[in-house]
């Protein structure tokens, strides 16, 4: 059976070679298939007449489902990215407000909080982010994130200024905690095994038509290796988009970098 | 056959199958051999390489009562394997740090613990308080693994698996009486104990009453409190009913707050009343009020006022790493020492399997600390100490105003407290003497 997570150490190919390898791929399929494959497909349709209009015919058919079924893979799997690049960015603004706000507790709990959220920061760039990139969940994370909790919880504002302060920190940490929540469902998000096994059979038989036009070998290894070249692209792209933190078109660490940055400058 | 030999009147015939075949194949190959190199020799090196990793623990409290020393000790022994990652790792290997939470509670702990070597941890550093390394010790044991605790304690005790970085009471409790009862220290003669409830103010403060005990004194009271209290009014009326001329505290973690802030209220002043703390370093300075705190003391191996070229480079990296106002302190310092001792030991030893390592031990291993030259004792398997004493500033830092003259040598067994007993791993262990009862008579 098809696990798409069994493929996932494709992720470790530097993009520029793995898309490549996609596009090889799929041209090599084709072409394998049209030297072996090919003369006994032909065999189903060489005595009809006008063949090669049937199959460019049902070829286009088949292409506009399958181009709209991949140009609609490839719009969810860009707005998952989206939405989790947007999480990560509202995590890091929530947790940047919180830093501020906790710098106008009396010490030493707002030093205790400042060290506490910059410990966090600085885990999820070191340790967390490289974990996401292997589709790893970090878990210690959660530890960092817990200890804040208990610090804040652990004041007792006593003057009305102070509460007010202390009632939007906890209103910030309430925000940064749902973030980091949903970009920890994020992580291990993808397409599910059934959308592949769609993508993957309707290239095999987008490719399979092809192999039944009647044309000069060389013209058909040319065009169809074009076709196949492309659906490669196209299968590299959503392969590329299907985790939000792995692979070339990925989150970065950035928002949490410039923020540490800034924490860092005292 | 030729295009050129074909006869004439002939056409040219379409490329046979077996033609195109043959040159399909012969086109297949030259392509695979133009891009096999850049598809997977291009891979194996394009991608970072993985290396081969070792698994160590860090097991320290990251939330509850002991979290806030818990919390820096990790720091820094994260930091320490960071920058030996960063030059090559330990025997090729990078150092992979797992840093679970045990919550400051021991059944946690020993969940945690017991978690961290099934998966694999060669060494756990960890634990605060000695009634939590003294709940996971057995675990360690059983797993012949080596449990690295940084933390100052009471002795009285050795494992052939565990490794002692702190003071032991011959590095810490007896220079601090000596150095009361002596001329520098004002002659002290009327000694108040106060101390949280558990091991290591009961042990620390029965070594002490053995001390006072041999030069004709006796403490004029003694208290505990339980840990994590904050409640001594009580304590501090006894403490000026007694009358104390000063006090020796052994109260550990945020309880400290309390006693401070009771002694404040009570108008006690350092001058004629001190405080000398064992466990109160930088980080716990800053949970109190320096107008609290001001002119009393604390006995350390450590501090990071010390004025010395390389400490002033290690506080500097610290911060640099964890930020601008990050403090150092007692149990960091030697933490730091600890790891870079274990690391030689597996590179000395060439395995991180334990008994090897532990026999890399006896080579007498040495480290230059932040706070001066350490030796691993390969006897006890603890490390030689430094003694200072420190006098807390305004700025929550310490003034050095009393050091030993070099490092001292660790004995778990202090024999004024525990007569007839020794530790010796490279011969037979431990030489057990008279059964000694802390909680007894003196």
């Amino acid at each position: 059976m098809f696990r798409p997570e069994s493929w996932y150490w494709l992720y470790d190919i530097p993009p520029a070679r793995l898309s490549v390898l996609f596009i090889a791929a799929f041209v090599g399929f084709y072409w394998v298939g049209a030297i072996l494959i090919r003369p006994i497909l032909r065999q189903l349709v060489k005595h009809t007449a006008g063949c090669n209009d049937i199959v460019g015919y049902v070829l286009s058919c088949f292409c506009v489902f399958y181009g709209l079924l991949l140009g609609l893979i490839a719009v969810t799997a860009y707005q998952n990215v989206a939405d989790a690049n947007e999480n990560v960015t509202r995590e890091a603004a929530a947790l940047s407000a919180l830093y501020e706000d906790v710098s106008r507790y009396p010490d030493p709990h707002g030093q205790n909080l400042r060290w506490l959220l910059r410990d966090y920061t600085r885990y999820l760039i070191k340790y967390g982010w490289p974990l996401q990139q292997r589709g790893i969940v970090p878990e210690e994370g959660t530890i960092r994130a817990e200890a804040v909790h208990d610090q804040l919880l652990e004041f007792q504002p006593r003057t009305p200024a102070e509460e007010i302060v202390h009632a939007e920190a906890l209103r910030q940490f309430n925000n940064f905690l749902e973030c980091r929540r949903m970009r920890l469902f994020s992580v291990t998000s993808a397409l599910p095994a059934s959308m592949w096994y769609v993508m993957i059979l309707g290239a095999i038989f987008n490719i399979a038509i092809c192999w039944l036009f009647d044309m000069r070998f060389l013209t058909q290894l040319i065009l169809g290796g074009i076709l196949a070249a492309y659906l490669g692209m196209m299968m590299h792209l959503i392969f590329d988009m299907n985790q939000p933190f792995r692979g070339d078109v990925s989150i970065s660490a950035e928002p949490f970098e410039m923020l540490y940055e800034r924490m860092n400058e005292g | 056959m030729d295009r050129d030999d074909i006869p004439p009147g002939m056409t040219a015939q379409p490329l046979s199958r077996r033609a195109a075949l043959r040159q399909g194949g012969a086109t297949t190959l030259a392509a695979a051999r133009l891009l096999a190199p850049a598809l997977f020799v291009g891979c194996s090196t394009g991608a970072p390489p993985r290396q081969q990793t070792v698994s160590v623990g860090l097991l320290h409290s990251q939330t509850g009562t002991t979290a806030v020393g818990g919390r820096s000790l990790r720091d820094i022994e994260m930091h320490a394997f960071e920058l030996i990652n960063a030059a090559g790792g330990i025997l090729g290997r990078q150092v992979e740090m797992t840093a679970p939470n045990p919550r400051s509670r021991d059944e946690l702990r020993l969940v945690k613990a017991r978690q961290m070597l099934d998966r694999g941890a060669v060494a756990v550093f960890g634990c605060w308080t000695s009634a939590a390394r003294k709940s996971v010790l057995p675990l360690f044991e059983e797993y012949k693994r080596l449990l690295l605790y940084a933390v100052q304690y009471e002795g009285n005790e050795s494992s052939p698996y565990c490794v002692y970085g702190g003071m032991t009471p011959n590095q810490q409790i007896l220079p601090l009486l000596d150095w009361l009862t002596g001329a520098a220290g004002g002659e002290k003669k009327r000694i108040f104990l106060v101390g949280s409830d558990y091991v290591f103010p009961r042990t620390a403060n029965f070594i002490t009453k053995k001390y006072l005990k041999a030069k004709g004194l006796e403490p004029v009271g003694e208290e505990y409190v339980p840990l994590g209290d904050r409640n001594f009014s009580a304590v501090v009326k006894k403490i000026r009913e007694a009358p104390a001329d000063c006090v020796i505290n052994t109260v550990n973690g945020d309880s400290n707050v309390g006693l401070f802030a009771a002694l404040a209220e009570a108008g006690i002043e350092p001058i004629w009343l001190p405080v000398i703390s064992t466990s109160i370093a930088e980080d716990e300075l800053r949970s109190l009020l320096p107008e609290q705190v001001v002119g009393h003391y604390a006995a350390s191996c450590y501090f990071q006022s010390l004025d010395t070229d390389a400490n002033r480079q290690w506080v500097k990296g610290f911060q640099n790493e964890f930020g601008y106002d990050r403090v150092t302190g007692d149990p960091l310092e030697p933490a730091w020492c600890l790891v870079h001792l274990w690391k030689q030991a597996v590179e000395k030893a060439g395995t991180f399997e334990t008994e090897a390592v532990r026999q890399a031990f006896r080579d007498g291993l040495e480290f230059a600390g932040p706070g001066g030259r350490v030796r691993l004792d390969p006897k006890t398997q603890h490390t030689t100490k430094y003694f200072r004493l420190g006098r807390i500033r305004p700025d929550r830092q310490f003034d050095i105003v009393h050091q030993s003259r070099g490092p001292i040598d660790p004995d778990p067994y202090p024999q004024i407290a525990f007569p007839g007993w020794s530790c010796d791993w490279t011969q037979d262990g431990v030489v057990r003497g008279a059964e000694v009862d802390i909680n007894g008579d003196v």
